[in-house]
C-alpha cells in the first residue's frame, strides 16, 4: 500500500516546494491595470497604447505633454529649454544639468542621436520609423543603407572567407556611421547641447519629442545586444535589454521586476531630476489580460486604475453610470454648466460604485474603406473607383443605429475623419450628411433618393445588377455586428447585393495590404497632435493607405500645408484637404469617434486626464488621502458652458 | 529499456520538430507585424524578415536547430566570443546578456523575451498547478468512488455519481467562472485572480481538478464494486474482518492501481491543457502559448513550447511507467 501512495506523495512534495520558493511582491503605491501586457520596453520598437504608458513612466524625452492643458502643451522635460530657429526648421535643445539615467550617468545629447539613429536605421527601424524622415538627411540615409546592404548581400567574391566576410561587414558599418554623421541633421554639439534639423518646418516636432519613439536609450547598454551580422552586414538587434535589473533608464521610475505575464513593478528613480515630485514611490502592474477578471480586480481593490475597460458588459455599465447622474442631475448640470471636467464633476458628485466608470472621447476614428482602385483583385473593373459611387455608400449608412445600438457607449457619431474639437485651432469641415442625419422617415427616403440617383449618374441605373459589394471584417470586437448593421443599410437603401467577408485577424490584415477587397472595417488613431496624423494615411502612396486612393488635389494640399510657415494658413489647408477627403471623394467612410472605457474612483485617484489625446502620465497620480504626496487635485482648465450644457448631458464624455 | 527510450528520445523530438515546423510555416499571416498597429515601410519589413530567417524555410530550420539543440553554444564559447562580450559588459558596469546552452530563440510576439525566458516562467506555474489539481482529484476522487462503492444505488452512491457526471459534462470556463463569482466576488474570500499566494491556487486548481477528479471517481467505484463482490473479499469479510478494513486494504488497494496508470497522462495533461482555467483565473501558465503563439504566428515560440512539451511528455511517461514498475512488480 506505501508504495501506491509514494506518486501522491510526490505531488504533495512538487507542491509544497513551488510554493515555499515563491515569495509574493510587497503592496506598491499604485496598483494598475494596463489593458494587454507590454509588448516591448524598446523606445524605437515600440507602438502599443499599454507601452507607450509603461514607457513614459520609465523614460523621459526632451519635452513632455502637459496633460493637464488643452493643447497637451510640450514643455521642457529632459531638456531644460529650447530655441527655434527663424525659419522653423532648427531646434537647438539644451539638457537640463540634473538629467540623468538611473545608474547615476549623466544624461547626454549624444544618447538622444544614438537612439534616432536606431530608429532610422532600416536594420533596426520599426512601425515608427517614418516619423523621424523630416530630420534633414534621414530618408536619404535610410535608403543609402538600404541600397548599400542589398549590395553587399548580393555581391560575395568568390572565395570569400568567413574572417574577410566580417571583415567587410565592419567596414561596411564604419562607413555607416560615417554617413549617419555626416548626412542626418541631428548632432550632439556637446554633452548638452543636442542640433536637429529639419526637411521642413513641422510645427509639431516638440510634441513629438514628447512621443516614447524619440526618448534616448542608453548606449553602453543597448550597445550590448547589437550584433552585426557578418552574412547580410546588417546589424541584429537582440533582445533582453529591457529586462530588470538590466535595463537602465531616464525617467520618473526604474524597473525593478518584470515577470513574464505575471507583474511588473517600478520603484521611484532617485535619479530623476524631479524626483521629489512624485506622489507615489511604487507601481504594480499586475498581468490580466482578460477582460472580465480586470473589473473583478478593479471591484476586488486589487487594482485601482483600469487604463482601458473591454468586456462585453461595458455599455451596461455606462447605462448604470448615466442612471447615477440622473439621480444627481441638479447637480450634476450645475458642474458641467461650471465647465469642470469630468473626472472633476465626479469627484465632486457623492462616491457611488456606478461612478467608478469612465467613458472618455479617445483620438481615435473607426471608419470603412473603399478600395479606390481602377480593377479588383480578379481583374473586374472596381465600382467603388468612381467617388460617386462612393459618395451613395456613405451617405446609405445609418451611423447612429451603430453607435447607439450596437456600441452603446454614447461615441459621437463621425461626419469627419479628425475627432472635432481634438486639436486646438483646427477647424473641421462639415462633412457628407447620411441616413442617421434625418429625423424622420421621409427624411432618410430623400437622402437614400440622392444616393440612388448618384449611382444613376455613374452608370448604375439597376441596382441590382450592381457587383455583389463584398464587406470584409475580421470577427473579433463586434465589427461583425457593425459590419451586418452597414449590409443591412446598402442592401435596403440601394438595392445592392451585398456579400459579408469575416476573415481571421491576420488573415484581414494581409487582405487589406494586398487591397484584396471591396469595402473594409477600417480605424486609425493620432499619434501626435496635428491634423496630419490622420491626413497623411490618404496620401498616394503612404504605408497606410490601405484605401490606394490617390488624388493630386489632396496630396497638393498636403504639400502645400508642409511649405506653409503661417500656421493658421497652414491649418486652414488641411482642413480643405479634410474637405476633399470627407465631402467629396469619400475613400473612407468615417463612422464614429472612439471612446476609451477606464474605471477608477475620482475620491481617491488624481491623475487621469480626461483629454482625448489620453496619454496617461501616470508618474502625476496621487492616491488621495494615503498620506503621500500633496493629495492635490489635478483638473483641466474650466470651460464655462451655462445652462445649454444640459443638452449634451448623458452622452458618452463631454467634449474637452 | 530507460536507456533505449532515452536514445529514441532525440529521433522523436526531431520529427516533432520538422512536422511542426512544416505546419507552423504553412499559418498564413506575418508574424511581424502588429494587426492593429503602424505599417513599417517595405524594405523594414524585408529588413525584419532577414534578421529572423523567416525569408527562407531552410534557413529557418537549420538555424534554429543549431541553436536549440546548443550546437551554436559551444561554437560560440569555443571561439572566445562569448567571453569577449562578457568582458565588454562588466568593463562598462552592466550585467552581461544572458546565454541559454539550448537557446529556443526570441519571440516574435513578447518583442523582449526570448523563449527561454517565457518557458522558464510559465513551466513552473503550470506544473504546479497540474500538480496541485491532480492531487485534489485523486484525494476527492477516489474518497468519492469509495463512498460509492461502500452503498451501491444508495442515495450517496447517486449523489457522487452525479456529481461526477456534472464534473465530467461542464466545461470549465462554466465552471471556473461560477467558482470566481461565489468564491471570488460574491463572497470575497479568496482572490479573483493572479498568482503567486497558495491562496491564488485554490479556484484554479479546483476547476482544473474537477473533470479529472470525477473520472477518477468513476474508476475507483467501478473497481471496488468489482473487486467487493470477489473471492477474497467474501473469505476476508467471513473471517470476520472489519468492514472499513475491508474496503481500504482489500479491494481499494487493487481499485488503485488502475488509477495509477491514469495518473500518468492525466498529469500530463493537466500540466500542460490548462489553458481555459489559466485564462479564466489568470494564471501565467505554459497553456495559453499552445493557442496564442499559433493564433500570432509566432514560430520561435511555438517550436519552443512543442519542444519542451514533446520532450517532458516523454520524460514524464518513462517515469510513470518506472515509477508503475515499482509500484506494482507483477507488471514486466
Amino acid at each position: 500500500m506505501f508504495r501506491a501512495i509514494v506518486p501522491v506523495l510526490l505531488l504533495v512534495a512538487l507542491v509544497g516546494l513551488s510554493v515555499a520558493l515563491d515569495r509574493p511582491q510587497p503592496p506598491a503605491d499604485l496598483t494598475f491595470g494596463n489593458g494587454n501586457d507590454v509588448t516591448t520596453l524598446d523606445l524605437q520598437k515600440m507602438s502599443w497604447m499599454q507601452d507607450l504608458r509603461v514607457a513614459r513612466l520609465l523614460f523621459e524625452g526632451l519635452a513632455a505633454n502637459d496633460v493637464f492643458t488643452d493643447g497637451y502643451d510640450p514643455v521642457p522635460a529632459a531638456a531644460e529649454r529650447w530655441e527655434v530657429s527663424e525659419d522653423g526648421r532648427e531646434y537647438v535643445f539644451h539638457l537640463r544639468p540634473t538629467a540623468k539615467w538611473s545608474n547615476g550617468e549623466p544624461l547626454r545629447a549624444g544618447d538622444f542621436v544614438f537612439a534616432w539613429r536606431r530608429a532610422i536605421l532600416p536594420d533596426t527601424a520599426a512601425d515608427y520609423s517614418g516619423l523621424f524622415m523630416f530630420i534633414e538627411g534621414a530618408q536619404a540615409f535610410a535608403d543609402w543603407r538600404s541600397d548599400a546592404l542589398s549590395e553587399f548581400a548580393r555581391s560575395r567574391p568568390a572565395g570569400q572567407s568567413s574572417a574577410a566576410r566580417a571583415e567587410a561587414a565592419r567596414e561596411l558599418w564604419a562607413e555607416t556611421e560615417r554617413r549617419f554623421d555626416e548626412m542626418v541633421g541631428v548632432r550632439a554639439v556637446d554633452d548638452r547641447t543636442l542640433v536637429v534639423r529639419l526637411d521642413r518646418p513641422v510645427p509639431y516636432f516638440l510634441d513629438l519629442c514628447a512621443f516614447a519613439t524619440f526618448y534616448p536609450v542608453y548606449p553602453p547598454l543597448v550597445r550590448q545586444y547589437d550584433r552585426l551580422d557578418a552574412e547580410t552586414g546588417r546589424i541584429i538587434a537582440e533582445a533582453g535589454w529591457t529586462q530588470p535589473p538590466r535595463l537602465v533608464s531616464n525617467g520618473p521610475f526604474r524597473l525593478t521586476v518584470w515577470r513574464f505575464k505575471r507583474d511588473m513593478r517600478l520603484e521611484a528613480n532617485e535619479h530623476w531630476w524631479d524626483a521629489d515630485s512624485l506622489a507615489i514611490r511604487s507601481i504594480a502592474i499586475p498581468s490580466i489580460e482578460e477582460p472580465n477578471a480586470q473589473v473583478l480586480a478593479f471591484r476586488t481593490g486589487a487594482v485601482r486604475y483600469l487604463a482601458d475597460v473591454t468586456v462585453p458588459y461595458r455599455r451596461e455599465m455606462h447605462a448604470r453610470k448615466q442612471e447615477f447622474y440622473r439621480e444627481h442631475w441638479e447637480e450634476y448640470v450645475r458642474l458641467l454648466g461650471e465647465g469642470h471636467d469630468q473626472f472633476e464633476i465626479d469627484r465632486r458628485l457623492p462616491d457611488d460604485p456606478r461612478a467608478h466608470v469612465h467613458v472618455v472621447p479617445a483620438f481615435g476614428t473607426y471608419f470603412y474603406n473603399f478600395n479606390c482602385r481602377p480593377a479588383l483583385p480578379d481583374g473586374r473593373p472596381n465600382p467603388f473607383a468612381d467617388a460617386r459611387v462612393r459618395r451613395a455608400f456613405a451617405m446609405c449608412i445609418d451611423k447612429r443605429a451603430i453607435t447607439e445600438e450596437v456600441r452603446g457607449l454614447g461615441e459621437p457619431v463621425a461626419r469627419t475623419l479628425i475627432p472635432p474639437g481634438s486639436l486646438g485651432g483646427y477647424e473641421s469641415p462639415g462633412g457628407l450628411d447620411c441616413l442617421s442625419d434625418a429625423s424622420d422617415e421621409a427624411g432618410r427616403a430623400a437622402i437614400a433618393g440622392r444616393a440612388r440617383a448618384l449611382l444613376a449618374e455613374a452608370g448604375y441605373d439597376d441596382p441590382s445588377r450592381f457587383p455583389a459589394v463584398e464587406v470584409l471584417f475580421n470577427k473579433d470586437a463586434g465589427h461583425d455586428l457593425i459590419a451586418q448593421s452597414i449590409a443591412r443599410n446598402w442592401q435596403k437603401r440601394l438595392g445592392v447585393p451585398v456579400r459579408l467577408a469575416q476573415k481571421e485577424i491576420k488573415v484581414f490584415r494581409d487582405d487589406l495590404k494586398n487591397h484584396n477587397f471591396m469595402t473594409s472595417r477600417a480605424g486609425w488613431y493620432g499619434d501626435y497632435g496635428d491634423p496630419t496624423t490622420f491626413l497623411e494615411i490618404n496620401r498616394t502612396g503612404d504605408g497606410n493607405n490601405d484605401r490606394d486612393y490617390s488624388s493630386s488635389e489632396f496630396d497638393a494640399l498636403l504639400d502645400e500645408a508642409a511649405r506653409e510657415t503661417d500656421p493658421g494658413r497652414r491649418m486652414s489647408l488641411l482642413s480643405e484637404a479634410e474637405r476633399v477627403l470627407v465631402e467629396r471623394d469619400l475613400p473612407l467612410v468615417p463612422i464614429f469617434h472612439y471612446c476609451t472605457v477606464t474605471m477608477f474612483n475620482a475620491h481617491e485617484l488624481s491623475g487621469p486626464n480626461p483629454h482625448p489625446r489620453t496619454n496617461e502620465n501616470i508618474f502625476l497620480y496621487d492616491v488621495l488621502g494615503d498620506g503621500k504626496g500633496s493629495d492635490r487635485v489635478r483638473t483641466m482648465p474650466l470651460h464655462p458652458r451655462g445652462p445649454a450644457a444640459a443638452g449634451v448631458a448623458g452622452s458618452g464624455g463631454g467634449a474637452p | 529499456m530507460i536507456v533505449r527510450r532515452l536514445v529514441q528520445l532525440p529521433l522523436i523530438v526531431g520529427v516533432i520538430y520538422t512536422l511542426t515546423l512544416v505546419l507552423a510555416w504553412k499559418v498564413p499571416g506575418n508574424p511581424l507585424e502588429n494587426p492593429e498597429g503602424r505599417k513599417p515601410a517595405a524594405e523594414v519589413v524585408e529588413a525584419m524578415k532577414a534578421q529572423y530567417n523567416l525569408d527562407n524555410f531552410w534557413k529557418f530550420y537549420w538555424s534554429y536547430l543549431d541553436s536549440a539543440t546548443g550546437v551554436k553554444w559551444v561554437r560560440e564559447s569555443l571561439s572566445g566570443e562569448a567571453d569577449r562580450r562578457e568582458r565588454e559588459a562588466l568593463e562598462s558596469g552592466l550585467i552581461p546578456p544572458a546565454r541559454f546552452v539550448f537557446d529556443l530563440g526570441p519571440s516574435l510576439q513578447y518583442k523582449d523575451y526570448r523563449v527561454n525566458d517565457i518557458v522558464a516562467a510559465a513551466l513552473p506555474v503550470s506544473v504546479t498547478l497540474g500538480a496541485a489539481a491532480m492531487l485534489l482529484a485523486v484525494v476527492v476522487g477516489v474518497a468519492a468512488g469509495v463512498v460509492g462503492a461502500a452503498r451501491p444505488n444508495s442515495i450517496a452512491d447517486l449523489a457522487t455519481l452525479s456529481v461526477a457526471l456534472v464534473g465530467i459534462s461542464l466545461p470549465s470556463f462554466v465552471i471556473g467562472t461560477v467558482l470566481l463569482l461565489v468564491f471570488g466576488v460574491w463572497a470575497a474570500a479568496l482572490p479573483v485572480g493572479g498568482w503567486g499566494k497558495p491562496a491564488n491556487m485554490v479556484l484554479p486548481a479546483v476547476t482544473l481538478s474537477l473533470p479529472f477528479a470525477a473520472y477518477i471517481a468513476r474508476l475507483t467505484r467501478m473497481g471496488m464494486v468489482e473487486h467487493l463482490s470477489s473471492d477474497f473479499v467474501r473469505t476476508a469479510r467471513a473471517k470476520g474482518v472489519h468492514e472499513l478494513r475491508v474496503l481500504l486494504r482489500h479491494a481499494l488497494k487493487n481499485a488503485f492501481l488502475p488509477v495509477l496508470s491514469y495518473l500518468g497522462p492525466a498529469t500530463a495533461l493537466a500540466m500542460t491543457g490548462s489553458f481555459v482555467v489559466e485564462r479564466v483565473f489568470n494564471v501565467p501558465g505554459l497553456g495559453q502559448h499552445f493557442v496564442n503563439a499559433v493564433q500570432n504566428k509566432d514560430l520561435f515560440l511555438i517550436m519552443g513550447v512543442v519542444l519542451v512539451f514533446a520532450t517532458m511528455l516523454i520524460l514524464f511517461n518513462l517515469a510513470v511507467d518506472v515509477l508503475y514498475r515499482w509500484v506494482d512488480p507483477r507488471i514486466e
